[in-house]
C-alpha cells in the first residue's frame, strides 16, 4: 500500500508538526532539515523526541537519511503505558518534551507514566516548575481529569551536564476535551513561585526571592516564593540557579514567567575567544529580571501567559464541534506558527479579532472533534 | 530619524487591525518587518548581503527571531530583550488596576 505524505520544509516547529502529524495520523515528509547549515540534519534533541514518539506508540515508523535532512514520519497509534523511560539528553531541556508529550499522552490508550531524565531547569524551555504550577492548569480548562495528571520533581539538572529526573503523568481523556469559554481574566490576586539552585550556595535562593519581592511590594502583599535547594543525590551534575513565578487571578487564570541561569557547554567556551570564568546573572539581577517579565506578561493580558498561547490554541483546535473562545495578550511568533499549522493538519481555522478596550485578542474557534480513537481500537 | 516615527507607528497600527490577514493570509506576499525597517535604512545595504560567510549568517538568524528561516528554533517560550523598570513609579501605575490592590470602581 502506498501512503501518501505530507511534504514539510525544514526544521522549524518539527515537534509541533509530528505531534500534529500523530494526533491526526497524517503521515509527513520533512526537507531540508538544516540542508544549508554547517552542521546539517536533526539535532540530538530532535532524534530523542522521536525516539520518544516510538516509544509510547505502536507500529509507528521513522526513517531519517543518512545526512538527517530528511526526516519521513508515519504515526501510529499512541499506546502510552506506565514506567515508561527516556533519556531526553542534554541539547534541550524537559520541558521540550513535555509540551508535546501532556497533549499525545491523552490520546493514548492508556494513561501514561514516564520517568524523564536530563536538564530541568534552562533558559530556553518552560522549567518543570512553571510545568507543575501552570502548564497542567491549563489542561484542566478542557475537562482533563484531574486524577493522574502531575508531575513529580525527583532530582534536579541545570544545564550543560543535566541529571535531573522527573516522573509526569498524564490521564486519558475517556472520549474528548470539553470546549472552553475562556475570556474572564480577572484580577490578580497572589503571586507565588519556587526558585530551584544546585550546585550553588543555598543562599541564592533567598536572594533571589529577596529581589523579586522588591518588585511586587508595591503592588501586592500575597506574595510567597518557596526556595527548592537540592544537594547530594538530588542536585544533578552542574550548578545553577533559576526561579519560576506565578500570578494567580480571581478568575483562576495563571500567568507564569519563568528563567534559569548556568554554565555553557564546555566546547562552546572553547570557541569564543578564551576569557577568564564566565560570570553568570547574579541572583539578585535575575529575580528582578523574572518579576519584571511577569508583570510584562500581566500588563499584556489574556488568560494565559505568552509561552502557553501554542498550547492553548492546540487545545481549543482539538475539542470537539464546539465553539471555544479565548483571550490572549499579543500573538507571539510561535504562537501565530502554531495556528498556520493546526489550519494545515485538523483544518482548523480561528477567527482572530483584536479587542481594543483591554488590548488584547478574541480567538475563536470550532474544534475539529478529536476523538481519543486509540482508546476503541484494541 | 524623528518623523519616521509616527509613520512606523502608523503602519503597525495597520497591521494590527487585520490579524487575520497576517496569521493565516498567504505567505508570498510578504509582510513588511517593522523592526526592520527601523533597522534597515537606505536598500544600498543588502548589498553587503551577498557575501556573508556562513557561520555569519547563521548568527544574525539567531539573534532576529523573525528571519524568515525554514530552520528556525523550535521554542515556545519568547525571550523579552526589553523589559520595563518596573521598580519605577510610572509603569506602576499602570498596571495597578490588574491586581485586586487596584482601583475598582473603573
Amino acid at each position: 500500500m502506498k501512503t501518501s505524505y505530507m511534504k514539510l520544509r525544514g526544521s522549524q516547529y518539527l515537534r509541533l508538526r509530528l505531534l500534529l502529524a500523530t494526533l491526526s495520523s497524517t503521515p509527513i515528509l520533512v526537507e531540508d532539515i538544516r540542508s544549508d547549515s554547517s552542521s546539517p540534519g536533526l539535532r540530538p534533541h530532535e532524534v530523542s523526541f522521536l525516539r520518544l514518539l516510538e516509544k509510547i506508540s505502536d507500529d509507528c515508523t521513522v526513517e531519517i537519511n543518512d545526512t538527517g535532512t530528511k526526516l519521513r514520519y508515519r504515526p501510529g497509534v499512541l499506546m502510552g503505558g506506565k514506567n515508561l523511560v527516556h533519556d531526553c539528553g542534554l541539547s534541550r531541556a524537559i520541558g521540550y518534551f513535555m509540551e508535546p508529550l501532556i497533549v499525545l499522552g491523552l490520546f493514548g490508550k492508556r494513561p501514561l507514566s514516564i520517568r524523564l531524565k536530563g536538564i530541568t531547569n534552562d533558559s530556553k524551555d518552560l522549567s518543570v516548575d512553571t510545568f507543575r504550577t501552570t502548564t497542567l492548569h491549563i489542561l484542566k480548562q478542557f475537562g482533563v481529569p484531574i486524577d493522574g495528571l502531575e508531575l513529580k520533581i525527583e532530582s534536579r539538572g541545570a544545564a550543560p551536564l543535566g541529571g535531573g529526573e522527573v516522573v509526569l503523568g498524564v490521564p486519558i481523556v475517556p472520549n474528548s476535551l470539553t470546549a472552553t469559554l475562556w475570556i474572564d481574566e480577572g484580577m490578580v490576586k497572589r503571586i507565588r513561585g519556587v526558585t530551584s539552585s544546585t550546585r550553588v550556595s543555598p543562599q541564592f535562593g533567598n536572594r533571589m526571592i529577596f529581589s523579586a519581592r522588591g518588585i511586587f511590594n508595591r503592588l501586592l502583599p500575597d506574595v510567597h516564593i518557596f526556595t527548592d535547594h537540592r544537594s547530594g543525590q538530588s542536585c544533578g551534575r552542574s550548578p545553577g540557579y533559576g526561579i519560576s513565578l506565578v500570578a494567580e487571578t480571581t478568575t483562576g487564570c495563571l500567568i507564569s514567567a519563568d528563567m534559569a541561569v548556568s554554565y555553557p557547554k564546555a566546547e562552546e567556551d572553547a570557541s569564543m575567544k578564551y576569557d577568564e570564568k564566565l560570570e553568570l546573572l547574579p541572583p539578585e539581577d535575575l529575580g528582578t529580571q523574572v518579576a519584571s517579565m511577569l508583570l510584562g506578561e500581566i500588563e499584556a493580558g489574556g488568560v494565559v501567559d505568552s509561552s502557553h498561547q501554542g498550547l492553548l490554541f492546540l487545545l481549543c483546535a482539538l475539542c470537539p464541534p464546539d465553539v471555544s473562545k479565548v483571550r490572549v495578550g499579543k500573538l507571539t511568533p510561535y504562537s501565530i506558527a502554531v495556528l498556520r499549522n493546526i489550519r494545515d493538519f485538523l483544518g482548523v481555522k480561528f477567527v482572530i479579532k483584536p479587542e481594543a478596550a483591554m488590548n488584547t485578542v478574541i480567538l475563536k474557534c470550532v474544534g475539529c472533534g478529536l476523538k481519543n480513537n486509540a482508546r476503541t481500537i484494541s | 530619524s524623528k518623523w519616521k516615527e509616527s509613520l512606523i507607528a502608523r503602519a503597525r497600527m495597520r497591521q494590527n487591525i487585520n490579524l487575520m490577514q497576517l496569521v493565516y493570509g498567504d505567505s508570498s506576499s510578504k509582510l513588511v518587518n517593522p523592526s526592520r525597517v527601523t533597522e534597515g535604512g537606505s536598500s544600498e545595504d543588502s548589498d553587503d548581503d551577498i557575501l556573508v560567510p556562513k557561520a555569519e549568517l547563521e548568527k544574525r538568524m539567531a539573534e532576529n527571531p523573525d528571519y524568515d528561516d525554514i530552520n528556525v528554533d523550535d521554542r515556545s517560550k519568547i525571550v523579552t530583550s526589553q523589559l520595563k523598570d518596573w521598580s519605577s513609579g510610572d509603569y506602576i501605575t499602570v498596571i495597578r488596576d490588574r491586581f485586586v490592590t487596584g482601583d475598582w470602581s473603573k
